[in-house]
């Protein structure tokens, strides 16, 4: 139960609004039952002493059930109110505690996990956390100290009372929670899995409609989500029966109470031991007591679920970020020259090195190339420039500092990244290519998509820059959402500068005028190129070939043509997560 | 059909389960005015004629029974209600992701995907409160008040009126509260699809969130969003819990008045009502009984109280999940005949015009055919159209005016499914789906073995890599391919297409991404696979067109020029002027 003792503490902050919580919701319940008590005393006092023909107060009795009457009311209301409001605080800063840990995984460690999955996490695991708090802290509190106030409040009648009254609270408020407890553990944990895998399966089958459609396997998707969902609803079926039972059971326990009650009573009253009235107002407390216990095992049930969503949670959380960051300030440096020396690097159970032994220098203000088959090591490269993987030997230095010796933010705040493959984010087009700079005047915005060739076709827009782009929207072609990110990439003015096949998929006409823009933009910065096609690279400095990790040749253009000779050898591998 | 009538339609998907709860609740209402009635008299018998433990043990028997019979009724009724629900959901889901694919891909292009998540999984498990609970209340606030209403009437008529007077102030209370809780109902779905919708785009971009140092101002973001959130449910839960205090506090009042009108009478006190209204005398017996039924009677109401926001939620859900629904696939009749043309297809486009929107042609009167067997290739700027011709030719957009035919037969007449089980597609950013290698490469021909996936592989020049990882075509492949270069995506998506073994084959920017030698392996496995194949390939590089029987080049929707690559070279009309842009490169491939 590590998990209940880490959840615990994220709830620590709460503490107040939980003490105030609990003592509303103690309250409330003991309104209720002298409510319930005293009604039952009230009427068969008043009966006794009307058959009886002799006065009684009944002012203080009376005033009892009102004011009792009123505080159930206004407790149960504020109770409610304080702790949810609580709860939703607690969700809340809870989401952004848990995206704090995901952040600084991205992109190495959350290779293996699906989008799905995560958004499952920080949307369906942390609300289930909810349930820790409403049904489980506070309901714990509330039943320990009504079922000792209970406990005193009988022994003032009978021993026996109290024991009978004990044993049957005790049982559907220990007994049953174990139990639900134990039975919603297997349950529990599907759930969390399956809602998971339910939410990757709809977004595979939302998102990858098109190919679904196209060969055949939406019937498959759509069987497969079918049946995760049923298997899903039969696992809540299977706790909604439980729940039935155990709600069952609690009614039944106060039942049985009652009825031992009588079994004890009865004779009390007989020997006079027992005033009558009394024995009406006992039947009436002892059904309403178990009030105090009834949210047990459904919140004990529910702990299965809750808790394989923490472990869910906490997984990502304990989560090693693949590079740490370092305890010292980021260096700031004066020069951006670029050096690799000696660097290997092999992803976690790869059957071989994706770099080793590369070197290679980059003095500022030049630009090299690096070229490669798919698979050579070049995407390796930049993701270890990024400090999205940390090298296993060999260093990389920036203006003569280690790259591990910065921060990630810090250190990426000096490169810009032209690629094809960022993500365009659900916003206006503005919005997009404000990321790089939330700053950005409208005239440096339109620099920028002139430089990638982008800005005539915006400009054209109905709503010019602040059309829609929506995940893949209708109105930009694949073309055209590829150099919003250029764009993107070139508004970030950093030093250096990082190509990854920038025009890749573009027309030729597109590809030249994007060409010449990016030479005029390249003056003054370092610039690392990537790509397989090794012709057209008159414009750089020097050139590294890479094939299978290793250095084929490095040196000016000239080398390029023996290079390629050499790659052409038969190989046999790559493995190169991008 | 108001979101109302229509969840009451989806009653059926219910099944017995729904009838059987208000049956079972019924029963159990029944039970317990017995046993208060029993309770009551063990009591009167205790308390008043002197009874002793043996006089009234028949009575505690039976009490025992009650409480054995209503603690069954109340387990079956909650697994019943439970099911009702589940079926309805479990049915609701798989029609609602079908009829998303019916829609296609047109439709889901202008929707946020994290919404929709939102609506196939958190959305359809809200319905469970309008089934499991609320419609249940309803019925039995229209049956329990009433039974018992009629069991104490004939006790103590005076206490019946208090009960029936008080209780229309309970649902009239309700409303009055409740009247803008629809609107904040809507508004909490909708800061809830929003915020999921957000995360979704978040978690899939946050790599480039991450190069552009916008990751941690994301945080802030993130917080707001959930305190929207936040917001918006605690203003429906301030409602909820206003309602049902006040529904609290009216049943705490009928309750105090009965206790006070009998308590009265039986201690022998004038009961303050009008002179002329005959007072009925109560015994002990009655009194209790009446007075334990109170709470009874007050129970359904509030109990619909509480389940009217389950109603509330379910409505919100529901409006979304009806946008969907109601929303009519772009051809509204599909077509029904099997293709009739056999291999090697011909397609011919007659005119076709296309618009994504009014005003705006996509495709402005295209009219061109790729004869049976011949490889076609189609060129252009990006934004002319291309990707619109490949979308038409899949089904996914119907033309605007004008029409496709396939051999002699109008696609619009096909029946889709059977049109694309001809086809073969790699699209500009192929999809991989969670599974293997091999499960990917299935995708298409999920029953072939695995020597034909691994000649797929082989002609798509995928074999090298994946027999290189540890577990060969059993690695499991991440999201879009996570753990693999762009190049091996697509070579995998080519493994797909020559596995699928379709008569007509179209191939979308499907050597983007290669290196050059890798290139011109997969073009020989392309040359492969066009024998006796009809194929739209759309190129950017001009190298990968030049072999086609016939290019078409396109711009801004229309065809400016179509002939051989050497007639179109010295044509000197737009696509000599992309083979001089493209320089060097086009040399190098004439090689």
């Amino acid at each position: 139960m590590n998990e209940l003792h880490r959840l615990w503490q994220l709830f620590q902050p709460y503490r107040t609004w939980m003490l105030f919580g609990t003592l509303a919701a103690i309250l409330t319940l003991l309104a209720n039952v002298t409510l319930i008590a005293a009604a039952g005393w009230f009427l068969t006092a008043m009966a006794a002493a009307g058959v009886a023909g002799v006065s009684m107060n009944y002012f203080t009795p009376a005033a009892l059930i009102r004011g009792s009457a009123m505080i159930r009311t206004a407790g149960r209301y504020s109770e409610r109110l304080v702790n949810h409001e609580a709860t939703f605080r607690l969700i809340a800063s809870l989401r952004v505690w848990f995206y704090q840990h995901l952040e600084p995984l991205a992109p190495a460690r959350l290779q293996q996990y699906h989008s799905g999955d995560l958004l499952s996490r920080i949307r369906a695991d942390i609300d289930a956390l909810d349930s820790f708090y409403v049904r489980v802290l506070v309901p714990v509190a509330v039943a320990n100290v009504s079922i000792l106030l209970f406990t005193i409040f009988l022994l003032f009648y009978h021993p026996l009372l109290a024991l009978s009254g004990l044993t049957f609270l005790a049982l559907a408020g220990v007994g049953l929670p174990i139990w639900s407890q134990a039975r919603g553990l297997a349950p529990g944990r599907r759930i969390a899995e399956d809602e998971g895998a339910l939410r990757a399966a709809v977004i595979d089958g939302i998102q990858g409609m098109a190919e679904l459609t196209l060969y055949g396997a939406a019937e498959r998707q759509a069987q497969r989500i079918d049946s995760l969902s049923r298997r899903l609803i039969a696992d809540q079926t299977r706790l909604a029966s439980d729940h039935g039972l155990t709600q069952a059971a609690v009614g039944l326990c106060a039942s049985l109470s009652l009825w031992v009650l009588l079994w004890i009573a009865i004779p009390l009253v007989d020997d006079g031991r027992l005033m009558p009235p009394q024995l009406a107002m006992l039947a009436l407390f002892t059904l309403a007591s178990f009030e105090a216990v009834a949210p047990l095992p459904q919140a004990f049930q529910m702990l299965g679920r809750t808790l394989a969503a923490a472990h869910r949670l906490f997984d990502i959380v304990d989560t090693e970020p693949a590079v740490a960051e370092p305890d010292t300030p980021s260096p700031r440096p004066e020069r951006f020259d670029i050096e690799f020396t000696d660097l290997s690097f092999a992803y976690p159970n790869a059957p071989r090195p994706a770099l080793s032994g590369i070197r290679l220098q980059v003095p500022q203000g030049t630009r090299a190339a690096v070229i490669g088959a798919t698979g050579s090591g070049k995407s390796t490269l930049f993701n270890l420039l990024l400090r999205f993987w940390a090298p296993d030997s060999g260093r990389i230095r920036i203006g003569g500092h280690d790259i591990l010796d910065f921060h990630g933010d810090d250190l990426r705040r000096h490169i810009a990244v032209v690629s094809q493959h960022t993500h365009l984010f659900d916003a206006t087009i503005r919005e997009n290519l404000l990321l790089a700079d939330p700053e950005a005047s409208q005239d440096a915005i339109e620099a920028a998509c002139r430089v990638a060739q982008i800005h005539d076709f915006i400009a054209e827009l109905p709503e010019s820059y602040d059309t829609w782009v929506g995940e893949t929207g209708v109105r930009l072609s694949g073309g055209q959402g590829r150099r919003i990110a250029v764009a993107r990439a070139l508004l970030k003015d950093a030093p250096i500068l990082l190509l990854d096949e920038p025009t890749e998929g573009l027309d030729a006409a597109t590809e030249r005028d994007l060409m010449q823009a990016l030479d005029k933009l390249m003056a003054g910065r370092t610039v690392l190129l990537i790509t397989h096609r090794p012709a057209g690279l008159d414009w750089v400095d020097q050139v590294l070939v890479l094939d299978q990790g290793r250095e084929l040749a490095r040196g000016d253009v000239s080398v390029i043509p023996t290079a390629m000779q050499a790659a052409l050898l038969p190989r046999h591998t790559e493995v190169e997560p991008t | 059909m108001s979101v109302n009538a229509w969840l009451k339609s989806q009653r059926p998907l219910a099944g017995t389960a729904l009838i059987l709860t208000v049956w079972l609740n019924t029963a159990n209402g029944l039970l317990a005015v017995a046993q208060a009635w029993v309770l009551a008299v063990i009591l009167d018998a205790v308390i008043f004629k002197s009874a002793g433990l043996a006089d009234v043990q028949p009575w505690l028997w039976a009490l025992l029974a009650l409480f054995g019979a209503r603690a069954l009724i109340v387990w079956f009724a909650e697994r019943s209600a439970f099911e009702a629900a589940a079926s309805v959901r479990a049915t609701l889901r798989d029609r609602l992701h079908r009829h998303l694919q019916r829609l296609g891909p047109s439709y889901l292009s202008g929707q946020r995907s994290g919404a929709l998540v939102e609506t196939l999984t958190k959305g359809i498990d809200d319905l469970e409160g309008y089934y499991a609970r609320f419609l249940p209340a309803m019925t039995l606030v229209m049956i329990l008040p009433l039974a018992i209403l009629t069991a104490v009437m004939p006790m103590d008529w005076l206490a019946g009126l208090v009960l029936l007077f008080t209780a229309p102030l309970i649902p009239l209370f309700m409303i009055l509260i409740g009247s803008g809780a629809e609107v904040r109902n809507q508004r909490q779905w909708k800061q809830l699809a929003r915020m999921s919708a957000h995360f979704l785009d978040v978690i899939q971009g946050l790599t480039t969130l991450k190069l552009f140092g916008a990751s941690r101002r994301e945080v802030a973001v993130i917080a707001r969003v959930s305190d929207d959130y936040r917001h918006s449910t605690m203003q429906v839960l301030r409602v909820a819990f206003l309602s049902s205090a006040v529904l609290e506090f009216f049943a705490s009042v009928g309750i105090a008045i009965v206790a006070v009108l009998i308590g009265f009478r039986l201690y022998g006190l004038a009961v303050p009502v009008p002179t002329w209204i005959p007072i009925p005398d109560v015994t002990y017996l009655q009194g209790f009984f009446v007075l334990m039924l109170a709470p009874e009677f007050y129970a359904p109401l509030r109990n619909l109280g509480t389940q009217y926001h389950a109603r509330m939620g379910a409505v919100a859900a529901a409006e979304q999940l009806i946008q969907v629904l109601d929303t009519q696939p772009t051809q509204i009749n599909p077509g029904t005949e099997p293709l009739a043309a056999t291999r090697p297809l011909g397609v011919r486009f007659e005119s076709v015009r296309f618009s994504y929107e009014p005003g705006r042609e996509a495709l402005d009167g295209l009219s061109f055919e790729i004869p049976p067997g011949q490889r076609l290739a189609l060129v252009g700027t990006s934004g002319a159209g291309k990707t619109t011709v490949v979308n038409l030719l899949l089904g996914f957009l119907v033309p605007t005016e004008g029409r496709l035919l396939i051999g002699e037969q109008a696609l619009a007449d096909i029946d889709l499914e059977d049109w694309r089980r001809h086809l073969a597609w790699v699209p500009q950013q192929p999809r991989l789906f969670q599974g293997t290698i091999a499960d990917n490469i299935r995708l298409g021909r999920p029953e072939a073995d695995l020597d034909a996936v691994r000649k797929a592989a082989q002609r798509a020049r995928a074999a090298e890599f994946i027999d290189a990882l540890p577990l060969g075509y059993d690695s499991p492949v991440g999201e879009r391919g996570a753990g693999l270069s762009g190049g091996q995506i697509q070579r995998i998506a080519l493994a797909r297409a020559f596995l699928r073994d379709a008569p007509l084959v179209v191939l979308d920017e499907a050597t983007a991404n290669l290196d050059p030698e890798s290139e011109r392996l997969v073009q020989e496995g392309i040359d492969e696979l066009a024998r006796d194949r009809t194929l739209l390939v759309i190129a950017h590089r001009l190298a990968t067109v030049r072999r086609a029987d016939r290019i078409l080049v396109l711009d801004r929707g229309r065809i400016v020029e179509q002939g051989t690559h050497t007639e179109l070279a010295q044509a000197g009309g737009l696509y000599a002027r992309m083979i001089a842009a493209h320089g060097p490169r086009a040399h190098r491939s004439e090689d």
